[in-house]
């Protein structure tokens, strides 16, 4: 039994942001980690692996020849082995060519489970799990707040409208989770010296038997414009008053406003 | 290919979801634009039953892709099978989890451009145009299909982006969807777990009181709801209420719970975290307590307000029962 867990490199959740004259981040320029929500795939696969319910863990991460660092990073946590797949055809890439070659990277893997978080950070569509599950024909388990392998069945614990049901399918699966799984673990100075020498691959859009001209240059959309957000009013500031006197002028800014 | 636009819509527990009304009405606006038809995919309990109540919202037509209380995704082959036989301009999909997960595979299953999630969308030179706030809202960014890009565009819908029309009468053209068999749609739900407590729906809520760990605890949240009773709106939460136990999941707000545009969101004891901030940035109003003068939530709040909320909040509620007699 084998999971491969997919993570992205993005952007710091902090940092600043620049953009390419076409509109794209400038990735370049702009300092990466995993995808936060990925961190929690991870800890869900290693937790599994932990619990002797798996027997390997790997990485796939499609990107830029520096989302190695990333996958070196997640094989610091823990894991075997990792695949990053990497080709200049594929800057600018939207989920659906993302899901497009991840799929066709997990064909080749052929995982019992292929493992994502539940969204990136920059893309923020949640689409490329779904995608990737239609696209190669296999079940999805989304959202979970916790995987659980059990009998050649896998389940995945998801909220529900008005608490939580037990969702289950046949392997091999798409799953993704939540950051609901447990806190990510921290590599150790030990893990980090094993992960250099763990096994990365890199692949190509050839190696995958995969026609750089059928992705359409890597995406079915375009940003036509790019702008900061509309300025907002200044914040108005309560302070150094009683309690009263704030819950008095908190009244009055509602009602002003209609809001009460 | 038309140029009619599709819309996905959940039913539960025998009625349509507020985002189904919403995207109605959506569809509708963007039909009237386009030329084409506002045709709903209706599917879960009671989507058979109330689909051509849906032409009261602005659907001309609804297809129905089943009726079960199955996962979403399980109605994907169909709803795929019904977009491919009309090559609609787009299709509108709640950003909540269902909705993503049907979108998802409307894209994996026929290769399609995919938008979102959005806080607008509309028809531009008989193409679709959508506008998001990406990178944690640090840019607002247009974008379109490109050249020759297969349709229809898929495009995730943020709540509240557009109002459902109310007082309409009409009755949409009900058809329902063939099964379709594929590989991908063999999840099923194998328990069910109710909660004791009936669990609102925040993200129609137009009110919201929020509490973080500033909270302290369940019982401190019994302040922060009667305020939301006060004020006619519900109660949500930071994560870190949620992970105390404080209060359920289905009430935790941001990057990894609810997404929502309330016309007023009061935070109490939330320190405005970025994965908090995502979930609750586009509220009309939002007004925040907080003892630190230096909350993050006062750079983005448009009240910010000092103060120790259990001081605070109490008066507060009495003051506006007050008001309102
Ligand atoms: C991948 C990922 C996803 C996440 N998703 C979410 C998400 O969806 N939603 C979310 O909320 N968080 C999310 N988080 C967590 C987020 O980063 C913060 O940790 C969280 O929002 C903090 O919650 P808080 O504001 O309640 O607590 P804190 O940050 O601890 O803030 C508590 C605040 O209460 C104030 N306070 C304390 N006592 C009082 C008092 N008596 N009166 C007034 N004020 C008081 C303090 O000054 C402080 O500002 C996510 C994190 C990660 C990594
Ligand atoms: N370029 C990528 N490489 C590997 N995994 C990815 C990539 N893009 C998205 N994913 C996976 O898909 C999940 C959802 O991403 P998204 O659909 O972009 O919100 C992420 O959390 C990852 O697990």
């Amino acid at each position: 039994m084998k999971i491969v867990v997919c993570i992205k490199q993005v952007p710091a959740t902090t940092a600043e942001k620049r953009y390419t004259p076409d509109l794209r981040l400038d990735r370049a320029a702009t300092e990466a980690i995993i995808n936060p929500l990925d961190e929690y795939a991870i800890e869900q696969a290693l937790r599994l692996l932990d619990a002797g319910a798996v027997e390997a863990v790997g990485y796939l991460s499609m990107g830029p020849e520096s989302a190695g660092e990333a996958l070196r990073r997640a094989l610091a946590m823990g894991g075997d082995d990792a695949t990053l797949v990497t080709d200049p055809a594929l800057a600018g890439a939207d989920e659906w060519a993302t899901a497009t070659v991840l799929a066709a990277a997990l064909d080749r893997l052929a995982p019992d489970v292929a493992l994502m978080g539940m969204a990136s950070d920059d893309a923020r569509g949640s689409l490329v799990p779904g995608a990737v599950a239609a696209k190669r024909g296999v079940p999805l388990l989304s959202y979970g707040a916790e995987l659980a392998l059990a009998d050649g069945t896998t389940r995945i614990r998801r909220l529900s409208a008005t608490g939580f049901d037990w969702i289950e399918a046949p392997l091999p699966v798409v799953a993704s989770v939540t950051d609901q799984v447990g806190e990510p673990r921290y590599a150790s100075l030990k893990g980090i010296m094993a992960a250099k020498r763990k096994p990365l691959e890199t692949w190509s859009l050839a190696d995958l038997g995969l026609d750089a001209a059928a992705l359409q240059g890597a995406a079915l959309t375009r940003v036509t414009d790019a702008r900061p957000p509309e300025p907002k009013p200044p914040t108005e500031r309560i302070e150094n008053v009683s309690a009263d006197e704030a819950a008095a002028k908190i009244a009055d800014w509602l009602a002003a406003r209609k809001l009460i | 290919m038309t140029t009619d636009i599709f819309f996905l819509a959940e039913f539960a527990d025998g009625a349509p979801q507020r985002s189904a009304l919403e995207l109605a009405s959506g569809a509708a606006e963007l039909a009237a634009a386009s030329g084409g038809r506002a045709v709903a995919l209706a599917y879960g309990p009671g989507a058979a039953e109330g689909a051509a109540a849906l032409g009261a919202h602005g659907a001309a037509r609804a297809i129905v892709l089943g009726d079960a209380a199955a996962p979403a995704i399980t109605f994907g082959p169909a709803a795929a099978a019904a977009v491919a036989a009309d090559q609609p301009l787009a299709v509108l999909a709640p950003a909540t989890p269902n909705g993503r997960d049907l979108a998802a595979a409307l894209v994996g299953i026929g290769d399609l451009p995919a938008f979102g999630p959005v806080r607008a969308v509309r028809v531009v030179d008989g193409t679709v145009e959508t506008e998001q706030a990406t990178l944690q809202g640090s840019v607002i960014t247009t974008s379109r299909p490109v050249d020759g890009a297969p349709q229809p565009a898929v495009v995730l819908v943020l709540a509240n982006t557009f109002t459902p029309a109310e007082g309409g009468s009409g009755s949409a053209e009900v058809t329902t969807a063939e099964a379709v068999d594929h590989p991908f749609a063999q999840a099923t739900i194998a328990e069910s777990h109710e909660a004791e407590a009936k669990v609102v729906n925040l993200e129609e809520a137009t009110v919201i009181v929020a509490g973080g760990r500033g909270v302290g605890s369940a019982e401190g949240f019994e302040q922060l709801n009667q305020l939301a009773a006060a004020l006619g709106g519900a109660v949500g939460a930071s994560r870190a209420a949620a992970d105390a136990g404080w209060v359920p999941y289905q009430l935790q707000i941001g990057q990894t719970g609810k997404v929502v545009k309330p016309s007023l969101y009061l935070g109490a004891g939330i320190s405005g975290a970025i994965q908090h901030r995502v979930g609750m940035q586009t509220a009309e109003h939002v007004v925040a307590i907080n003892k630190d003068p230096d909350a993050p939530i006062g750079e983005f709040a448009d009240l910010f307000v000092v103060g120790d909320l259990f001081q605070i909040i109490p008066k507060l509620t009495d003051e506006i029962r007050r008001r309102k007699g």
